[in-house]
């Protein structure tokens, strides 16, 4: 190699070198999901079949391979305005479920919730916003078996215009609920602005 | 092989019927609308009506029942979902008594039994579901401790931009000593 191509060779190094610097130093966000995967994007690309609910039985533990979520879960009740608690932000690996409602797997809408990140970083679903229509979502409980869900839309709601019924609403199948933070961030207006929410529903168990 | 089952359908059905008959006269005594014999004959227990049937946490119940007849009391047992006992007196229809319980915030959604048993020695029974009303609102599940630079491509670029420099100042240093060797 002359003298001359390599001098070529460091200068682009430099350039990269610059430019990496330069992006790295611009606000990372956690993924947010696409048009694509919501539902108003015309028919979901799976035909799985709803699989029969399953007697209730509470959750144990919860996985969604696509993104290496494999988290313990914690029962959550509601606060004083009726909105869903969430669990301990400190456990960066924990999800939570509302208990006084359906359990996953069960006929019904079971809602489970989990921090986007926390003071230290990237929580338990900070990729939720990466999945797409199909991956799966499985919940081992108590009484030993594992409910397998499919997604079928991941969709993002502003703070103040969330759709309660869409989201909590009764089901006469056995879906459920995956919610986290995201959507835009602003440290001005109060952090996140809004949810992402992944739908399943109940396609087999093992 | 098909007719086994059969005869054992007929059986039970058999002793359904003969609890029911033994239950029925009570059961038209009480002018009960719905004749549920089935929960009519469950220990002999007159109906219970319970309004609102299914109900979230920090609700009343108000239950009537005819069991006790005609200007009788009774005590009712709401025990199964933490609501304890309550009383229950003739309403303005002097034969029906009335009485009322609060489901308590702790209790779990589920199917609970309500008793009663009267003064007269009859006892009814009611079911009652319990839900919880779902959540409303967004979730806070995020503070933002995740959004910031990103430090593992500053730190890369920050390498790739300290050997580039390394890389240069050794192509400099030998041009210069290979312009000092010719």
């Amino acid at each position: 190699m002359s003298n001359s191509s390599k001098g070529w060779g460091i200068a682009v190094a430099a350039c990269v070198g610059l430019w990496m610097i330069q992006n790295g130093s611009g606000e990372i966000t956690p993924p947010v999901p696409s048009a694509a995967q919501a539902f108003a994007a015309g028919p979901s690309v799976h035909t799985d079949a709803a699989a029969d609910p399953l007697p209730p039985s509470p959750p144990v533990r919860l996985r969604i391979p696509e993104i290496d979520v494999d988290t313990p879960m914690t029962g959550l009740g509601l606060d004083g305005s009726g909105a869903l608690e969430v669990p301990p932000a400190e456990d960066r690996n924990l999800a939570g479920w509302y208990e006084n409602g359906t359990k996953p797997g069960a006929k019904g809408t079971a809602i489970v919730a989990g921090h986007v990140d926390n003071a230290q970083g990237p929580a338990v679903f900070y990729a939720l916003g990466a999945l797409k229509k199909g991956h799966r979502i499985e919940v081992d409980r108590q009484d030993g078996r594992t409910a397998v869900f499919t997604i079928d839309a991941i969709e993002v709601y502003e703070k103040d215009r969330f759709p309660d019924a869409k989201v909590y609403g009764e089901a006469d199948r056995a879906e459920i609920r995956v919610i986290t933070c995201g959507g835009g961030f602003s440290r001005k207006s109060g952090g996140y602005q809004g949810n992402v929410v992944a739908f399943g529903h109940l396609i087999g168990v093992r | 092989m098909r007719r086994t089952p059969v005869p054992l359908l007929t059986g039970t059905a058999l002793a359904v019927v003969a609890l029911g008959a033994l239950a029925a006269p009570t059961a038209y005594a009480n002018g009960d609308p719905q004749g549920d014999s089935r929960k009519e004959s469950h220990q002999g227990s007159h109906s219970l009506e319970v309004f609102p049937s299914s109900a979230d946490p920090g609700t009343t119940v108000t239950v009537n029942t005819l069991a006790c007849g005609k200007h009788g009391h009774g005590v009712g047992d709401a025990n199964s979902l933490g609501a304890g006992e309550f009383q229950l007196n003739p309403s303005t229809h002097k034969e029906v008594v009335v009485g009322q319980f609060t489901v308590p915030h702790h209790a779990k959604a589920g199917t609970y039994w309500i008793s009663v048993a009267c003064d007269n020695g009859k006892t009814a029974r009611g079911e009652l579901v319990v839900k919880h009303k779902n959540p409303s609102g967004h979730v806070r599940t995020g503070i933002g401790g995740s959004v910031g630079p990103d430090h593992t491509q500053i730190a890369a670029g920050a390498a790739v931009l300290a050997a580039a420099a390394v890389g240069g100042t050794w192509l400099l240093r030998r041009r210069a000593s290979g312009a000092q060797d010719g």
